[in-house]
């Protein structure tokens, strides 16, 4: 069960990070790659690591995707 | 044809490293290096000789202060690129930067109230993470951030001049510079007392000092990461 756990998760990073790389919309972009932040944080805290999963939580899913979303902002939404 | 390049390149420096993970001890075995030499002894002693109960923070701010010491001066130094990057960018160019077309319509007084009502829970649980980082997962680094990410959200919900408030421009600088000053100034009192930099007492007596200085430096990390990441979200216009 805990395997299958982790296999999903893992499959969910990866369809992520491609579907990160494919989105020509940035600000889909970002909001997607803030979920791969947040898988990423429920597999760090599965293999055990709750320090790292709640920085992962905090700064990947949360602080980077504003960072991310006042840049878009104040440039172009779409990738040319 | 550089595509064909390119794959051949990627499949070549694959094998090596594939290999080189076929070499590695099992995941989780606990006969591997890593976990019978120094592991052994951080997980037996640390707790008692490190001044925390947990043995995260007892690696991080005191086995291995002196590696933190440098990461918390690596994120000052970041804000400060960033600081640097952004107001050069402005200086020549006279023009102001991009005013809004219309004054954006303020947020609706339930976003107002929810985001008052939040604030005081939020910042509750930012201090816990970083007080209570000694017994239970979490400190500085965490607790700053939550806070941080509370600032963002007063500053885009009830504006800037709220958000600011917290940080007063007097003290500012030197909050955003807290977590290396702390670090530094806690390293050097261990240099002036016991003749090492970010050397603890080892003293059983002095226990309460030991801890007492990593909550010194837990709350000196909280405050600057906090402080650093509102000045890089304030920086960079996000109030606008």
């Amino acid at each position: 069960m805990s395997e299958l756990f982790d296999l999903v998760l893992i499959a969910l990073l990866i369809a992520c990070a491609l579907a990160v790389i494919r989105t020509k919309d940035l600000l889909g972009a970002a909001i997607i790659f803030s979920t791969y932040s947040l898988v990423l944080c429920l597999m760090w805290q599965h293999r055990g690591a709750p320090d790292v999963a709640m920085t992962e939580a905090a700064v990947g899913a949360g602080v980077t995707t504003v960072l991310f979303l006042v840049a878009i902002g104040r440039t172009v939404r779409r990738e040319k | 044809m550089k595509r064909a390049l390119t794959i051949a390149m990627l499949v070549l420096l694959a094998m090596p490293l594939l290999y080189a993970m076929s070499q590695l001890p099992p995941h989780g075995s606990a006969t591997s290096p890593a976990y019978t030499h120094i592991s052994p002894r951080y997980l037996e002693r640390g707790p008692e000789e490190a001044g925390a109960e947990n043995v995260v923070t007892d690696v991080i701010l005191n086995y291995r202060g002196f590696d933190t010491n440098g990461e918390v001066t690596v994120i000052f130094t970041s804000l400060a690129a960033v600081l640097a990057v952004l107001l050069a960018g402005r200086k020549g160019d006279e023009r102001p930067v991009r005013e809004p077309a219309a004054e954006p319509s303020p947020p609706s007084v339930v976003v107002r109230f929810v985001v008052r009502l939040l604030g005081p829970f939020v910042t509750m649980f930012a201090v816990y993470v970083i007080i209570n980082g000694h017994v239970s997962p979490g400190g500085g680094f965490q607790g700053g951030t939550v806070f941080g990410a509370l600032v963002i959200l007063i500053t885009v919900v009830l504006g800037r001049s709220v958000a600011e408030k917290l940080q007063p421009l007097g003290v500012r600088r030197i909050l955003q510079a807290a977590a290396p000053l702390t670090f530094v100034a806690v390293g050097v009192l261990g240099l002036a007392l016991f003749g090492d930099y970010l050397a603890f007492p080892r003293d059983e007596a002095l226990a309460w000092v030991r801890t007492s200085w990593l909550m010194v430096i837990e709350i000196g990390i909280g405050v600057g990461g906090a402080a650093i990441i509102s000045a890089i979200f304030w920086q960079m216009g996000g109030d606008r």
